[in-house]
């Protein structure tokens, strides 16, 4: 990505969220059919921040969306109320989705980076 | 105006198409980005936003990117209140004289002020106060963390009695901060606004149902939003839900909301009140008030969260 200069930005530094104008508002439409710029911040990656990644298991949850409230970091990715996945490009690692969870055992876990998720899952404890 | 966006439980919620984005800047486990997520999914009309300088100020708007999907405008420390309102006075001049855009047609915008506590409870004030006295069709939402943490935890008037802060260390002589917080919530009810609520993130129904309430409302609302913040509160990333919710039994930051200026109504009552106690103790800002000399400003606390309930629930009876 190229960086303007402060004199080259148009007046008063304006950035823009998407490449082409919407016909919908943005709540209309789903991240994966947005036109975003490559200005927007979606398009950035703080994967790195992480020193433990959440893993997901599918079998154990049950779409209370819990994690997905509460996601600080819009890492949590539900569709027709549905929990599907994490987006491990802006997902911090914080563990707040870990922390809410409420089934046992829980269907989030925290792991350390470098294990895989399918190496993790075959290692999820069993019910307390 | 539009119809109000139906939320009868979280699934139905987790529906929305989030306007905010991932990979901005705030600290892991910020609930700065959550009250935010739960105010822009609260609606489904067009926004038009401002940020003060603060930590979402920054973190959000890094050159070269932006995470807001609406429109949304910094200019100043103070003036996050004044830009919308201005905004906000132009749009219902081009209403009046019919020179609105066709796209514009049928809809309502609505026009939300972030601050942080630095530039609701200190810096800002006297433009927030000018904005709700000329009575404009806008919200403000202040992101109450208690101290100035974008710039390294100063304290502010916000910052409650007990709470060590860089510019009110504890230590050998002092316990930290010596004053008590502002009770901005009935400076901004005294202003005769329509709608005034206290809010926190991890009571994301009574959050939602407050933000449409203030939406639908015609004139200043303001909301008070704890944002416990990880850095400077000093607790695990991971615990910003769990400390919030210690807050919100523990009464130290009570539910209620204020209509017309009077109308108090309590919107949370805990089933088990725990003590204040385990809400200092979670917290490594208040770590030496339980050292023995100190000890004495914990059963301060407790005193003072009681009657400060009692106060409200008085209130609540009386209806004025």
């Amino acid at each position: 990505m190229k960086y303007l200069g402060w004199d080259e930005l148009l007046p008063g530094a304006i950035l823009f969220s998407f490449d082409k104008e919407m016909e919908k508002d943005a709540c209309e439409v789903l991240p994966e059919e947005r036109p975003y710029a490559e200005t927007n911040s979606h398009e950035a990656y703080v994967g790195d921040w992480r020193v433990l990644k959440p893993v997901y298991n599918r079998d154990l949850c049950i779409d209370c969306q819990f994690c997905w409230i509460y996601c600080p970091d819009v890492s949590i990715i539900s569709r027709d109320k549905k929990m599907i996945g994490i987006d491990y490009d802006h997902c911090k690692g914080c563990g707040i989705c870990v922390e809410v969870c409420p089934t046992n055992p829980k269907s989030l876990l925290m792991f350390e980076e470098r294990i895989e998720n399918e190496k993790a899952l075959a290692q999820w404890p069993e019910k307390e | 105006m539009s119809e109000m966006k139906k939320i009868k439980n979280l699934k139905e919620f987790s529906t929305s198409a989030d306007r905010f984005e991932g990979a901005n800047l705030l600290c892991p486990g910020c609930a700065h980005s959550i009250i935010v997520r739960e105010i822009l999914n609260a609606t489904n009309d067009p926004l038009i936003l401002s940020a003060s300088t603060g930590c979402l100020e920054v973190c959000t708007a890094v050159y070269p990117y932006t995470s807001w999907d609406v429109s949304w405008i910094h200019i100043g420390f103070e003036n996050s209140s004044t830009a919308i309102a201005g905004a906000e006075a132009m749009y219902k001049t081009l209403k009046r004289k019919g020179r609105l855009p066709a796209s514009c047609e049928g809809k309502s915008p609505k026009f939300v002020a972030f601050g942080g506590d630095g530039s609701t409870y200190d810096i800002g004030f006297q433009w927030i106060s000018g904005c709700f006295e000329r009575g404009h069709d806008m919200m403000y939402v202040c992101l109450d963390n208690e101290v100035y943490a974008n710039t390294g935890g100063q304290r502010s008037s916000s910052t409650p009695i007990g709470a060590s802060t860089t510019t009110s260390p504890a230590g050998r002589i002092s316990y930290g901060e010596k004053k008590q917080k502002k009770d901005m919530i009935q400076i901004m009810a005294a202003h005769g606004s329509p709608y005034v609520a206290q809010v926190a993130p991890n009571k994301w129904k009574d959050m939602v149902k407050k933000i449409q309430k203030g939406f639908a409302t015609e004139g200043p609302v303001f909301i008070n939003a704890m944002s416990a913040c990880t850095t400077e509160w000093k607790f695990a990333p991971d615990d910003t839900i769990a400390i919030s919710d210690l807050a919100t039994d523990s009464l130290v930051f009570p539910l209620y909301e204020i209509e017309n200026g009077t109308k108090l109504t309590i919107t949370y009552r805990p089933k088990n009140k725990i003590p204040v106690r385990d809400y200092l103790g979670a917290q490594g800002r208040f770590k030496h008030l339980f050292r023995p000399e100190y000890e004495y400003l914990i059963d301060e606390w407790q005193k003072r969260v009681d009657e400060h309930w009692e106060y409200l629930q008085r209130r609540e009876e009386a209806g004025v």
